[in-house]
């Protein structure tokens, strides 16, 4: 352990040393507060802090990867190229001590480094508020949406209901003769689906629409001064002459209603709304609307009074608080410690049989893969014909084999939206990542290294 | 790894290696064959040219490299286990020390690695750069070190766990004359101690005053191995030291001994190891030893020389430089040369080739001989050449500056 622990102090004072470290530092140093100041965003004050954290974060997170990246192979294999390395393996010390204790400096110096740089993030942001003179009704919307930590849950469209609607339109057309020759199977089929999911989304003048959340579980939910939010979109057949929706929502346990029951035990609650289109809006009402059992109801009705065009209510969020902002800032942070962590390991596992140059152009690639990763795999999935069987095969394992940093791994979408990291999923993607994928690559690189010839130069 | 108490502190068997080239053929065979033993308590030197396979032998020693065939083990086990590591301090050909450490730095990260307590470790340091010299520039970075100064920081750094065996790779290579002095004091004190030390050199002058045994490689292969002065003795012949006399006394003494009937010769004294060395290595070659170290060196380069120098034909040189690596499947025409039996003696043309091989010794060589015993035994080395090399040679360079002369020898072999 001791042994480990020596290696750990040399390699974080090597990082310190070397020019690298203090051209990140610096950078970070000056650009994060000059960010706060010059970043706008849409002009809210929302948009502002958006725009700043998801910057400042995407830097911060990027320039510790490339130092990450940069130290853990350079560490080792400079110690292999400078025979440094003579005088450390052949003391009392393991080789894979010797590992563990490189890897450990340079985690030590990125908790360091991401400690240090997140709290500066974090300062600004929480100063950005307090500097700005914005409305009182910006401040409300900011802290609403951005300083808290939410889960959403969305809708789902009935695929299948969709697909079975347009092939029976398929028959029917087929039947009386009115395909178009010209258009192949899949594209009218896709066209069909299209004008399908348009029938089940769309609320004619008239007519009401109902979406219902079944096991929603919010913390204090009796507590008046707890709020559930509804988010949504509005899209028209035809464009309103005002720009604008006249919406009329209903959040609560529905199910009463149709029961005629007479007496409501959970509220019902009415909100009236006009807004412009095709912008997310969003409305809170008290949670104690939210059913026994945790089902909650909400319907949308196209008063013919009041609109008339049919509207397309779009991604129907119900969102909940679950924590506050400091906490889901913590846990973006870890995030990105996820990411650089695993870095790390693939960095040192590297340099145990390649050089310095070939192992950074290596570990940058899978760098920039794990920045496209989720969407590559998403992708692959999607692709039904042979070729993407072929892929699927040959590619999908080495990929899985790859980090992903991408879509639900990049915390920087959580901080902007206000949406909760939760902790298990945190766990679950740090032990994924970090001891599945990690482990399995740094004990590969433990188990070359163990037999290497460290005095075997290459030619 | 359970380690017994073994006899030998460094102990390998059949050590072999050969360097592969880019296809995996043998490129280099840079040790063969090596059989070597080191006692406890004893200062084993480990001599040989540049490229004779000392280094390699050591990173084999050590686990830095893998022995293509053989075994090495070090207090009867391996180098692996950290309870063996624990005992051993290295000093590599370079000192491969941190750049961006300071001195003190230095030597805490490897005292750390030890698992030295942090009061013996900052005691140590400080005693460690005391007696290197180096006590005031504990601060200063490796960095900004001489070679000199690194190379004593990388003694301080084999001595920090206060070893039982010391394994030093050319521990005197870029150190002063008084650094050189000091640290063969300190190779005797070692052993007083009890310690165990393989002193790897091409310097004869480091290892003749202290090692107790010495081994010559050449081509990767030992060529003797004895303690000194099993190896120097010559018993038909003596030497008188004393300081410098006149013209009479030397007549009379000269009559003296004319009287007894035994030849005589006065020369000035001169290091002993030396000319044994060189009659080694060259036997060596003249039997045609490939070697895949240096061969004999030609004298100083034709354009740094202010007069051309006479090149003159060398057929050892010839035969030699035509091969200079033996495939591995050519059968090995050269016995083994030990000190205790001679191989048949070739009859070759002395050599020129060894002009370019004393110098390049004694050219390295950093202190005067140090004369110890009034009168020294000698017996001709067995293992002999039927012309004497170093009798050719002294002859022929008139103009040369190599201050070396060799008594007048008679032509002796054994086996003539
Ligand atoms: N890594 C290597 N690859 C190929 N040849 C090597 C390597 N290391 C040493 N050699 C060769 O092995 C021979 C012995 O070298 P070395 O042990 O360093 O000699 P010494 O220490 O006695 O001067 C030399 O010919 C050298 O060129
Ligand atoms: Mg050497």
């Amino acid at each position: 352990m001791h042994s480990i622990w020596a290696v750990a102090r040399n390699t974080l004072a090597q990082a310190l040393r070397m020019k690298i470290a203090a051209v990140v530092i610096l950078l970070l140093l000056i650009l994060l507060p000059l960010m706060s100041m010059v970043m706008d965003g849409d002009g809210t004050l929302l948009g502002k802090l958006q725009t700043f954290t998801s910057y400042g974060l995407g830097l911060i997170s990027l320039l510790l990867c490339i130092l990450t990246i940069a130290i853990s192979t350079y560490t080792l294999s400079n110690d292999l190229k400078c025979k440094y390395i003579f005088l450390v393996v052949t003391k009392p010390i393991r080789r894979f001590e010797l590992i563990l204790g490189k890897l450990l400096g340079i985690i030590l110096l990125d908790i360091l480094l991401l400690g240090i740089f997140s709290a500066i993030l974090y300062g600004c942001t929480r100063l950005i508020p307090k500097i700005t003179d914005a409305p009182e009704s910006q401040k409300f919307q900011a802290n609403a949406e951005f300083f808290t930590s939410r889960i959403g849950i969305k809708t789902e469209l009935a695929k299948d209901l969709i697909n079975n609607r347009a092939r029976q339109r398929y028959n029917e057309l087929k039947s009386s003769n009115q395909i178009p020759e010209d258009m192949s199977y899949a594209r009218i089929m896709s066209e069909l689906y299209v004008q399908e999911a348009m029938k089940v989304k769309r609320v004619d003048p008239g007519q009401t629409k109902e979406w219902d959340f079944e096991d929603v579980r919010v913390k204090n939910a009796d507590d008046p001064n707890t709020f559930i939010f509804v988010r949504y979109k509005y899209q028209t057949a035809a464009p309103p002459p005002d720009e604008k929706v006249y919406g009329l929502w209903q959040v609560g346990d529905l199910r009463q209603f149709k029961a005629g029951a007479a007496k409501i035990k959970t509220p019902v609650y009415n909100v009236e709304r006009d807004e412009v289109i095709r912008v997310t809006h969003e409305f809170a009402v008290p949670a104690n609307a939210i059913a026994e059992d945790g089902y909650i109801g909400i319907s949308f009705f196209n008063s013919t009074a009041l609109n008339q065009t049919a509207i397309i209510p779009e991604e129907l969020e119900l969102l909940y608080q679950t924590g506050n902002f400091t906490a889901n800032y913590f846990r973006a942070v870890l995030m990105i410690l996820v990411r650089l962590v695993f870095l790390a390991v693939i960095g040192i596992s590297l340099t145990t049989w390649l050089s310095f140059p070939v192992a950074v152009l290596v570990c940058i690639t899978i760098f920039f893969v794990g920045l496209t990763n989720t969407f590559i795999l998403d992708a692959i999935g999607g692709v039904g014909a042979t070729a993407g069987m072929i892929y699927s095969i040959l590619l999908k394992p080495l990929l899985w084999l790859l980090p992903q940093f991408d879509g639900v791994y990049n915390p920087n979408g959580y901080i902007v939206a206000g949406r909760t990291i939760q902790w298990t999923f945190l766990a679950t993607t740090a032990l994924f990542t970090l001891l599945v994928k990690g482990l399995l690559m740094l004990l590969a690189g433990m188990l070359i290294f163990r037999r290497r010839e460290v005095a075997r130069v290459a030619a | 790894m359970v380690t017994t108490e073994n006899q030998y502190a460094i102990e390998t068997i059949s050590l072999t290696k050969i360097f592969p080239d880019w296809w995996g053929r043998a490129k280099v065979i840079a040790v063969e064959d090596l059989n070597l033993q080191v006692l406890q308590n004893e200062i084993y030197g480990f001599l040989g040219p540049n490229g004779s396979g000392k280094t390699t032998t050591i990173k084999m020693l050590l686990n830095l490299l893998h022995p293509t065939k053989g075994a090495s083990f070090v207090f009867g086990g391996s180098v692996d286990s950290p309870a063996i590591s624990g005992r051993i301090g290295y000093l590599p050909e370079e000192s491969y020390l941190y750049r961006y450490l300071t001195a003190r730095e230095t030597l805490d990260f490897y005292g750390r690695i030890f698992g030295l307590p942090a009061d013996i470790r900052k005691a140590r340091i400080e005693t460690l750069l005391e007696m290197v010299g180096l006590s005031g520039m504990g601060n200063r970075q490796i960095a900004t070190f001489s070679k000199g100064m690194a190379r004593r920081i990388g003694l301080a750094q084999a001595l920090i766990n206060d070893p039982d065996l010391l394994i030093l790779d050319e521990p005197t290579s870029g150190m002063d004359p008084m650094g050189t002095r000091q640290i063969k004091d300190l190779f005797v004190e070692l052993a007083r101690r009890g310690k165990t030390i393989l002193l790897c050199s091409h310097l004869l002058a480091d290892v003749e005053d202290v090692c107790d045994r010495i081994g010559i490689l050449y081509g990767g292969r030992m060529q003797v191995e004895g303690t000194v002065r099993q190896l120097l003795q010559q018993k038909d012949e003596m030497q008188m030291r004393t300081g410098q006399l006149s013209g009479r006394a030397l007549e009379q003494i000269k009559r003296i001994v004319s009287s007894e009937g035994s030849p005589i010769d006065i020369e000035k004294p001169m290091d002993k190891l030396e000319s044994f060395f060189i009659k080694v290595v060259a036997k060596a070659r003249q039997e045609k030893q490939r070697t895949s170290g240096v061969e004999a060196g030609t004298g100083i380069s034709g354009f740094l020389a202010e007069k051309p120098v006479v090149q003159h034909e060398n057929i050892l040189d010839k035969l030699v430089g035509a091969h200079p690596q033996k495939g591995p499947e050519e059968p090995e025409k050269s016995d083994r040369v030990e000190a205790t039996k001679s191989p048949p003696v070739s009859q070759t043309q002395p050599p020129e080739a060894d002009y370019g091989l004393l110098q390049q010794l004694t050219r390295q060589k950093t202190e005067a001989p140090l004369p110890s015993t009034e009168t020294v035994q000698k017996e001709p080395e067995k293992p002999s050449v039927k012309k004497d090399i170093l009798d050719d040679l002294i002859r022929k360079k008139s103009s040369g500056s190599t201050e070396i002369t060799q008594p007048e020898k008679k032509e002796d072999t054994e086996n003539a």
